[in-house]
């Protein structure tokens, strides 16, 4: 029942993308990030979109799972894009009934704006796809690094992270055991009005609330028991490697950016 | 109730990286009033196989006729409540699912959810926490101040509490102490014998399966690997060990016995008593 949400989840294959340093891909996906907001024409937008469709390609994830995970953002993205295709009013008027009117510019708007939400809910799931998320945090701890001369608790900032994540599968599998035992018990969390539906999650909430703190609490204890203070002198099992892959990533990051800067409107 | 499965399969997560297949073709025939024991290895499909008794999974092929309710795999979708009162399931350390503000709230969330009145859900509490082995006094404290094994009590109350036909028990006992073991087994006993029901029980342990089955299905890998009664199951050793189970230790006794003493005693007195019993008269023919 909870099969279906691929954000943040890691999909095991051997592809270049996978191979790359955690570090690379979080550069390029944080740069990422911005340079989808420099696009503003068809051209810059199909180069994103091709720049995308090859990232993926790279990344041996099938489309037909990403897709499955993109479902539920679908809605949002075509109600992002139905919200501008009705307000904004520029451009010729292409359809007219009463008080309803649909400019050129609205639709153009719209594919934009659901475009652009596609193309960054597309990218940051393939960051979370292809890497998995010790990786990632070991990433962040390293380019966050230098700001522990500014008394950043980075190291403790990761291990949260970390320790997160690592609970996320963990608590899922508790919601749903617990989620059968009352639905064992006659409870119905799919059905009836939302104020009902609402209440239904009482019996849920409360005993994953009681045995997350009862974890935390056990980990803790763990952690103490077994000598853990802090990063100040750990050494890592996993060393982080940076590859020519990665600089070459970043290489075509940047002629991406100087493209869309020479051919934005 | 009588249960019937039919080459029954499921996978997990089907159309993912991650499909495992978790059952395979299993089919059991579980005629009414009986005390089966499904026993197997971790991981041998034992919890999933008891999860598509009340329709919480729903098989990937094959079908299961829970009396009238018929479940198949690509049926229409049904309504499973009157299904789900008449199949109880105590689920593993079933007191992680309390929740509610005082233990009797607890106890009638099930009968309140199955459409039974206030009054009666109240009355039905404060007779199944006798049943349980509880104190009245405990129905007005919050679950969450109990012990361990008053919350385990309390949770399988709940259960109860829905007057189920059919007792699906997954490890009710794990983690209890001895004491508290035996008390609990001997409830659900007491339960099945005095209301006619059809009960399974998933355990690790021979010794319960010895002393409470009427029949003894043992998974492994997926699939129904031994199906029959206690005496039959025992006297397949190999097959067993091959499962990564054993006999239970009287039977254990049994073969060792009859090794050193020659003796050919029968395996099929299995249980304290009968073991007992026999193991007199052996040694009263042999004084003699």
């Amino acid at each position: 029942m909870l099969q279906n949400v691929i954000i943040g989840q890691y999909y095991p294959a051997s592809s270049p993308l996978h191979r790359m340093d955690s570090r690379s891909k979080l550069i390029a996906a944080f740069f990422y990030l911005f340079i989808v907001f420099l696009a503003n024409n068809w051209i810059t937008y199909g180069l994103l979109i091709a720049f995308t469709a090859v990232t993926i390609s790279a990344s041996k994830v099938p489309v037909r799972y990403l897709y499955k995970g993109l479902k539920p953002i679908l809605i949002l993205v075509v109600f992002t894009m139905l919200l501008h295709v009705f307000l904004t009013k520029e451009g010729d008027v292409l359809y007219k009934a009463g008080w309803l009117e649909i400019y050129e510019g609205g639709v153009i708007q719209g594919i934009f704006i659901a475009m652009r939400l596609l193309l960054l809910v597309l990218m940051t799931s393939l960051l979370t796809l292809t890497t998995t998320p010790i990786d990632i945090t070991d990433g962040l701890e390293h380019l966050l690094g230098p700001l522990k001369k500014w008394k950043l608790p980075v190291h403790e900032f990761a291990l949260m992270m970390s320790i997160s994540l690592r609970f996320i599968p963990t608590l899922l599998q508790e919601t749903e055991k617990i989620m059968k035992a009352q639905m064992a018990r006659g409870a119905d969390f799919t059905s009836g009005p939302i104020k009902e539906r609402a209440k239904a999650f009482v019996p849920l909430l409360v005993p994953l609330f009681i045995s997350s703190f009862k974890r935390a609490e056990e980990l803790a204890l763990a952690m103490e028991a077994r000598g853990y203070r802090g990063g100040e002198g750990r050494t890592r099992l996993r060393a982080l490697e940076w590859h020519n892959r990665d600089t070459f990533a970043i290489v075509l990051l940047i002629l991406l950016t100087l493209s869309l800067f020479l051919l934005r409107s | 109730m009588e249960i019937s499965i039919k080459q029954l399969e499921h996978r997990y997560m089907q159309g993912t990286p991650f499909e495992r297949r978790a059952l395979h073709d299993v089919n059991l025939d579980i005629p009414h009033e009986t005390f089966l024991a499904l026993i197997g290895h971790t991981g041998s499909g034992k919890s999933t196989l008891i999860q598509h008794l009340n329709g919480l999974l729903k098989p990937s092929a094959g079908s299961i006729r829970m009396g009238e309710t018929i479940l198949e795999a690509g049926g229409k979708k049904q309504d499973l409540k009157p299904l789900r009162k008449k199949a109880g399931i105590v689920f593993q350390y079933p007191e992680h699912q309390l929740f509610e503000e005082t233990v009797e709230k607890d106890i009638m969330f099930g009968p309140r959810n199955f459409g039974m009145s206030e009054e009666e859900a109240k009355k039905t509490a404060s007779r199944v926490i006798e049943m349980v082995g509880l104190p009245q006094t405990v129905l007005s404290k919050s679950p969450f101040d109990l012990s361990g094994g008053q919350m385990r009590r309390v949770a399988i109350a709940g259960v109860l509490a829905m007057k189920p036909e059919v007792l699906i028990l997954d490890e009710p006992t794990a983690g209890l102490d001895p004491a508290g073991r035996v008390e609990i087994m001997e409830l659900f006993y007491d339960l099945h014998q005095k209301n006619k029901l059809t009960t399974v029980l998933v355990t690790h342990s021979m010794e319960d399966a010895s002393k409470y089955a009427d029949e003894i299905a043992v998974m492994h890998k997926g699939e129904l690997y031994l199906h029959g009664k206690p005496r039959e199951i025992f006297n397949e050793r190999k097959a067993l060990q091959e499962a990564g189970l054993d006999v239970p230790e009287t039977v254990q006794f049994l073969l060792k016995w009859n090794e050193k003493s020659g003796q050919h005693l029968s395996l099929s007195n299995f249980t304290i008593e009968e073991l007992a019993k026999s193991l007199g008269q052996a040694l009263k023919k042999r004084g003699s």
